[in-house]
């Protein structure tokens, strides 16, 4: 056990001393392994251990939060003392004593990062240089980057939540760059999974996602600039779906919800999208990229359908924010590491399947943008204004897909643009993000399948018509 | 804490022929106000180390958060097994140090050191009231303080020992502002050591007056526009595309500066410098993560671009000395300044006919390309006509090429503002770039 049970008690006891409603300890430590690669030479490899130890406490709608990596049982209770400080009330709670939950994974690692040779790392790497290298000339530069991390967690409150967890996640960054006559561009392809590396053994070929890499950079390199203008865009599956997550997915965190901050504040129930959209957030999903067993307060994971056939259905919550709201919370609590107290935040966030096909959303498009490729993306919350960048576009005339461009970016509203999503296909699936915001930078997972967005803000250098 | 001889001398032992770590010691205190009351109060005290070691010529580096004499011999042999998987022909440094670092002054400020809790908070709430009551059409109000004390110290087996000590803080808040139709936010904050900084009044207004300004704001139709970046914007954009100046990523044929030494990258009135001794900024050094003394450096001079930034590595590769701009695993700035002009703000607004005013731009992480040094980001500002500013403006997108743009800056104001990404920039005016709207 990473911290003996009665120094937790002990420390929750404190926390609670000065009047405190909540106190919670959050315990991480995390090994992790990163290793780059350019132009088929392993440059840098850097092991990591990190240990530490996060203390909350509440009151209310009230909350302080301490970190520190001492191991020294004086410092973790010392830093519960000195939170304490910030409460002072007569009525001191009794927190409920602390029974180890044991429940078994649904995301198993079979093969655990830490039992797998660091030259067999290097052969993987090396494959999806050489088939990112050898796809054409134009391939001027190759990056290779591989990253893998095994987090265990240990997480105990005073109403006597008291569980462990393991995440153990790998990741493949491939990035191409294709240059001729002093234009560059670059295509990327970051495929991983919240297992062990049975992932790149044994389920799925890196080089294939390399070759992906070079053929995208090729293909921007001989692009025209993309054209300016309001039209409709076609939005292709797996990492398309960076769009809901920033034009809406933050905006349903509690983040913004509890303090009436988001545009979709006061809606549930209420139709905010077209009849054809149904969003899910579902952290369940087994060995998916932003899925656990427990969320970062210790709850389970969930199922959270978000809209269905257009109407707002869930926000997603966290305990604390949970008190400002008349919402239950829904397992949604996460943070990056102990250096952070944990807020609601996305974690395998798609839009559900269409009855359309990917060959009718290109048929019956007379004129507008086909987003092969999406790159990410950013939100305002305060108004739902969002953009995000396309990195392998092409332009769709007369129902067909036509020339590749470059550049372009897609800026437009939130709550707007669900209103106009009106083709969805039958091809969901999902792709790899880093989600960042309150709580640090996540592991999470964005999806749909292809879908048009009848007119946006389409962005490039070329200009207007 | 560690021994750093013991570990030296397990090392040794092992066969690692030099060993040298970087400490950093970091305490954080942050605070939060929502709707007049603390939302929020964060402390923090932590360390971390890096160790570095060479191995067969080649350099194996573990991090640690874990730092009790346990930890050595597995740190020992990550560091062994990372070296072992090197094939890099980068040669693998640890420096016996300068003859000369900078004395830098007053990185510490006692006052923030030793200013009250209490005192703090009372600041943050007072910023909170003053927001609440800068315009009836405020509604929602969060606002932030934050403080970090940070102390490095690097020690090698080349008996190079350096320390530094910082001291830092972020004052700052966002508010909504919502009228009949719209919903607008607007955010600033302001970085510095010293607490004099911190005037709550001037910053609650300025932020409530740029989010009421803001008001209606409705994209304008697609075209060219003469643009006036804000120093804000201006600073994002740095900051997306600082990493073209790195010697690394110029020799991996992955910058636009590859090639371009003594030659014009910007127009005449564009210097861009990197300050290590920049006072007030908690990035402020006298030595880098390599232990090599840091520079003042022009990087381009009235258009020109002087030099890439260089840790000990590339700076062997291409036969110079080390720049002092080695960082953690990457070449990286200290205090990256865009040096102001003499015209003042205004005079940049009244020389555009038909020109945009951008204020912020948004997303530069997905839509500014390092690489290739094109963008297109989501923009937001104001309509100036024949001089006049006008209608808000969102929901645009202003997209272009770095180089090209730098080619195209025609004005350059005198209003230097150090930003959250601890970048220094002035208000600039570029010819014209494309515009997306309606």
């Amino acid at each position: 056990m990473l911290l003996k049970k009665e120094l937790i008690e002990k420390t929750i006891a404190t926390g609670l001393s000065t009047g405190a409603d909540f106190a919670e300890v959050f315990i991480e430590d995390t090994s992790s392994e990163n290793i780059q690669l350019v132009g088929g030479r392993v440059e840098k490899a850097n092991g990591s251990k990190i240990f530490g130890v996060g203390v909350r406490l509440a009151l209310g709608f009230q909350s302080v939060y301490g970190y520190t990596n001492s191991k020294n049982p004086d410092d973790i209770v010392k830093l519960a003392s000195d939170l304490s400080k910030s409460f002072s009330s007569n009525k001191v709670f009794q927190a409920v004593p602390l029974i180890k939950l044991e429940v078994g994974t649904h995301h198993k690692a079979k093969i655990s990062p830490r039992d797998v040779a660091r030259s067999k790392k290097v052969e993987l790497m090396k494959a999806a240089y050489d088939a990112a290298k050898n796809y054409d000339p134009v391939i001027v530069q190759v990056a290779i980057m591989l990253g893998d991390s095994v987090q265990n967690v240990l997480i105990a409150n005073s109403e006597g939540r008291f569980v462990s967890d393991e995440r153990t996640h790998v990741r493949i960054y491939v990035q191409a760059v294709a240059g001729k006559d002093g234009v560059m561009q670059t295509g990327g392809e970051g495929p991983g999974s919240a297992m062990g590396y049975e992932y790149f053994f044994e389920e799925f070929d890196i080089t294939e996602a390399a070759k992906d890499a070079a053929r995208t950079a090729k293909t921007m390199l001989y692009a025209d600039e993309c054209p300016s203008g309001v039209i409709p865009v076609i939005i292709n599956n797996k990492f398309g779906g960076v769009i809901f997550h920033e034009a809406c997915g933050h905006s349903l965190e509690a983040t913004s919800v509890a303090k009436n901050a988001s545009v979709f504040c006061g809606k549930l129930g209420q139709q905010v999208a077209s009849p054809i959209v149904n969003a899910i957030d579902d952290g369940t999903i087994e060995n998916a990229w932003g899925s656990a067993n427990f969320d970062d307060e210790g709850y389970p994971q969930q199922r959270r359908v978000l809209i269905e056939n257009g109407i707002l259905k869930s926000y997603m919550v966290d305990k604390l924010n949970s008190r400002r709201m008349s919402h239950e919370p829904t397992g949604s609590s996460r943070r990056e590491s102990y250096r952070f107290s944990p807020t609601s935040r996305m974690s395998n966030t798609y839009i559900d399947n269409g009855t359309s096909t990917f060959d009718e959303i290109i048929a019956a498009t007379e004129y507008g943008l086909y987003a092969a490729k999406m790159g990410g993306g950013s939100v305002n919350p305060g108004n739902g204004d969002f953009n995000f960048s396309v990195s392998e576009g092409y332009m769709v005339r007369n129902g067909k897909i036509a020339e590749p461009v470059r550049g372009a970016s897609l800026v437009g509203n939130g709550a707007k643009i669900l209103w106009n999503i009106d083709m969805i296909a039958g091809n969901l699936d999902r792709a790899r993000g880093m989600c960042g915001s309150a709580s640090g930078s996540i592991p999470a997972d964005v999806g749909q399948p292809t879908l048009r967005v009848s007119s946006i803000t389409v962005g490039g250098k070329k200009g207007g018509k | 804490m560690m021994n750093f001889e013991l570990l030296f001398q397990t090392a040794k032992e092992k066969g690692c022929s030099d060993v040298s770590v970087f400490l950093t010691n970091r305490s954080e205190l942050s605070i939060e106000v929502f709707d007049g009351a603390l939302d929020k109060y964060e402390i923090a005290d932590t360390a971390s180390m890096v160790v570095r070691g060479v191995y067969n010529g080649k350099m194996g580096t573990f991090v640690t958060e874990v730092l009790d004499d346990k930890m050595i011999p597995s740190i020992v042999d990550a560091i062994i097994e990372s070296a072992k998987i090197i094939d890099s022909l980068d040669d693998a440094i640890i420096y016996a140090g300068d003859k000369e670092y900078v004395k830098l002054e007053g990185l510490v400020n006692e006052d923030l050191k030793n200013q009250d809790v209490a005192l703090k908070i009372a600041a943050v709430k007072e910023l909170d009231q003053a927001m609440h009551a800068a315009d009836p059409k405020v509604t929602i109000v969060e606002t932030m303080y934050s403080e970090t004390t940070r102390r490095v110290l690097l020690q090698n087996t080349k008996g190079l020992k350096l320390e530094n000590s910082v001291n830092s803080a972020m004052f700052g808040g966002s508010a909504i502002v919502k009228d009949d139709t719209d919903q607008r936010t607007a955010f600033d904050l302001v970085v510095s050591n010293d607490p004099k900084d911190f005037n709550a009044a001037k910053l609650a207004k300025s932020i409530v007056s740029d989010a009421v300004a803001a008001l209606g704001a409705k994209p304008v139709p697609t075209g060219t526009y003469e643009i006036v970046f804000h120093a804000d914007a201006l600073a994002t954009l740095l900051s997306a595309f600082q990493g073209i100046f790195s010697a690394e990523t110029v020799q991996k044929n992955m910058s636009l500066l590859k090639g371009k030494l003594n030659t014009v990258v910007g127009s005449p009135i564009v210097s861009i410098v990197d300050d290590p001794f920049q006072k007030k900024s908690s990035r402020s050094r006298s030595f880098d993560d390599e232990g090599v003394a840091t520079k003042y450096k022009a990087l381009i001079d009235k258009g020109e671009l002087k030099t890439y930034l260089y840790n000990l590595v590339t700076a062997k590769k291409d036969g110079v000395a080390s720049t002092g701009n080695g960082f953690g695993n990457a070449i990286a700035p200290i205090n990256l300044k865009f040096l102001p002009g003499s015209s003042k703000l205004d005079e940049l607004v009244k020389s555009c006919h038909d020109g945009l005013f951008i204020k912020d731009v948004q997303g530069a992480h997905a839509g500014a390309n390092p690489i290739s040094g094109d963008f297109s980001l989501q923009a937001s500002g104001f309509v100036v006509k024949d001089g006049v500013i006008g209608a808000p403006v969102a929901l645009v997108t202003v997209a272009g090429n770095f180089i090209q743009m730098m080619k195209d800056v025609v004005l350059v104001a005198d209003d230097l503002k150090t930003g959250y990404y601890g970048i220094t920039t002035p208000s600039i005016k570029v010819a014209s770039m494309a515009v997306a709207g309606i």
